[in-house]
């Protein structure tokens, strides 16, 4: 049997994240985009809503909700839906914050994880992506070599969110060689770590103008062994890998959302040779199509998340699939959002133009929220 | 002081609502339900008063279905500390809605009940003022600031043309206007420890009220669309027609 229902609980967070998105991100939106700017109030809101923080164990000061993939992508949708890149932004902390969760040792945990307990916003990140071309998480390039009971990290990140505002920055590298998720270990690294540069220009993107993202360039950089994620054990690659494709994946559900819905509004009420355009097939089945696409990218999100949250061996499947559909998918309903509006969708008046821009972005990046 | 917030499920006001084509009402088939707008304000005053030491406790009850269970769960996750649900499944008016509430107030004796000023459903405007008469108690309605002390709600109102500031002793039943506050969103940590605050479920029959309907729904129609303009040629014109046909002008 399977059952799409959500429980109780699980609605009432919706709802909250439905709220909040609708409320807070979908006016701030434009502005943020024009002028770069990630808005003090928006991380602040989001932060209070518990979105990255509720999941902290009691033990390390947080409430203890469910570390639940599921529910998190129920609230990236929601966010998505919003702004994704607001949603972002004040969702970065998330990629530190989940893995340390995930992985960390009894004593990382007690010792990172308390700073995202409070009532302020506070930044964390990831170091995931590379410049060479074709990045693969796989293959990652940079390394941790071993030597005296201490990991010294070479290597060059790109495209860190909220580098240069993070305490420490999760910093993905290879200790060893071979090629595959199950080679990856992550390191906590200081930002203020000697060797550890943090590039003065935030790199320039198509979409997500809210978001400073830095390069960040590690250059023998020392950190002691206990800095390596999960310790002796390290981490779950794949697990990592997977939680950050679908948080990105719900984002991008969310925001082709909205883009379905800003259009059939628009459809019913654009009138052209004396009857509304939603009514000529060419318009009509392609917001059909628009709406297929939405609930069967949600549907692939959602069983990729639920396989997650049971780590199952099948989650990295089920991840991948669904990566790969949203990233054709969700273009392709942000395209044709923009195609609806015709001579309007390519203005910047409206958000259409906004949201293939961050659709672009988040079916590129890799990384910009954590499941 | 305890206060009582009575609150009530809804259609949600971001849904376009349509009518039933037999007429008999407003289609409730898969439309998504909220906590009325005016309701959440009502909640978040009580909040505050209990975050300022002014309440000690603040109860959240509904009148309606089962599910009406979630629209209380929200009010727990915005703050209130329990809840009661006085089930039904029929439709009950505002006099019933008072008289349910009548009862619930001498069980629980608070000193201060707060309800949004209407629901947007159906948009009566009356059970707060029923209850207040029903009780005997003070009312004031439609505030848009409140303050207490020493026993005593100093209430402003919105009232035609501006605002009214009246003092009503208590025990009062407060109306929730609009601008009284803007209401808080659920956390997710609220959400979950909202889940372990108690509600506890009543019957009408229980509570010995009397909920038979004294109203009869003849029809639900839509409101008539609204025609279309005119362009007018000159300002000529545009005066004639105003004094003549739309008679805003003498």
């Amino acid at each position: 049997m399977i059952d799409f229902s959500l429980t109780e609980e699980q609605e009432m967070i919706r709802d909250a994240a439905r709220n909040f998105a609708q409320n807070e991100l979908v006016d701030r939106a434009r502005d943020a985009d024009e002028e770069f700017n990630l808005p003090e109030d928006v991380t602040e809101g989001a932060w209070a809503m518990g979105f990255v923080a509720g999941a902290i164990p009691e033990a390390n000061g947080g409430v203890g909700m469910d570390r639940s993939p599921t529910t998190n992508v129920l609230v990236l949708e929601e966010l998505g839906a919003g702004c994704p890149s607001l949603a972002s932004g004040a969702m970065s902390p998330s990629l530190f914050v989940n893995p340390l969760i995930d992985f960390g040792t009894d004593e990382q945990k007690a010792e990172y994880l308390p700073a995202f307990t409070g009532e302020s916003f506070t930044a964390g990140t990831l170091a995931m992506q590379e410049p060479d071309f074709s990045f693969d998480p796989a293959n990652i390039k940079t390394s941790a070599t071993l030597s005296n009971g201490e990991y010294t990290l070479n290597g060059v990140k790109r495209l860190v969110p909220l580098a240069e505002s993070s305490d420490h920055i999760l910093v993905l590298a290879k200790t060893g060689e071979g090629i595959g998720l199950d080679t990856l270990d992550a390191f906590i690294v200081p930002r203020d770590a000697s060797g550890l540069s943090i590039s003065n220009e935030r790199e320039r993107t198509i979409g997500f103008q809210a978001v400073p993202h830095y390069t960040v360039t590690l250059d023998n950089v020392k950190v002691g062994a206990s800095q390596r994620l999960g310790g002796e054990q390290g981490i779950d690659g794949a697990r990592l890998v997977n939680s950050i494709r679908i948080g990105a994946a719900a984002l991008a559900v969310g925001c082709a959302r909205a883009a379905t819905e800003f259009a059939i509004d628009y459809a019913k009420e654009r009138h052209a040779f004396g009857k509304p355009i939603a009514q000529k097939q060419a318009i009509a089945f392609m917001i059909a199509d628009m709406h297929t696409e939405v609930d069967a990218m949600r549907w692939m999100v959602w069983k990729a998340a639920a396989l997650l949250e049971q780590n199952h061996p099948d989650a990295t499947k089920a991840t991948t699939l669904a990566q790969n559909y949203v990233q054709r998918k969700a273009m392709k309903v942000a395209d044709d959002g923009i195609q609806v509006f015709g001579g309007h969708g390519f203005i910047r008046e409206l958000p259409v133009e906004m949201w293939f821009r961050h659709m672009r972005t988040l079916t590129i990046i890799e990384g910009p929220v954590a499941a | 002081m305890k206060v009582l917030v009575p609150v009530k499920r809804v259609v949600d006001y971001n849904v376009k609502i349509r009518v039933k084509s037999d007429k008999t009402g407003v289609d409730l088939a898969n439309v998504k339900m909220s906590m009325n707008p005016f309701d959440e304000i009502s909640v978040e005053e009580a909040v505050r008063l209990k975050e300022a030491g002014v309440a000690t406790e603040v109860i959240a009850v509904s009148v309606g279905p089962q599910q009406a269970q979630e629209t209380i769960r929200t009010a727990l996750a915005m703050g209130a500390d329990r809840g009661i649900l006085v089930k039904t499944d029929a439709e009950v008016e505002p006099l019933g809605v008072a008289k349910i509430l009548k009862e619930l107030v001498g069980a629980e004796s608070p000193d201060l009940v707060i309800a949004g000023k209407q629901a947007i459903d159906d948009d009566s405007n009356q059970t707060g003022q029923m209850l207040a008469a029903l009780l005997g108690w003070s009312q004031a309605t439609f505030a848009s600031e409140l303050e207490i002390a020493d026993g005593k709600a100093k209430v402003t109102r919105e009232i035609d043309g501006g605002l009214q500031t009246i003092e009503v002793s208590m025990p009062a039943v407060v109306t929730a206007d609009l601008r009284l506050n803007e209401p808080r969103y659920a956390s997710l940590p609220n959400i979950m420890k909202a889940k372990k605050k108690p509600i506890d479920e009543k019957t009408v029959e229980e509570l010995g009220v009397d909920i038979a309907p004294r109203l009869t729904v003849l029809e639900v129609t839509e409101p008539a669309a609204r025609e279309a303009g005119v362009k007018v040629e000159t300002v000529a014109e545009l005066v004639d027609k105003l004094k003549n046909e739309a008679g805003v002008i003498g």
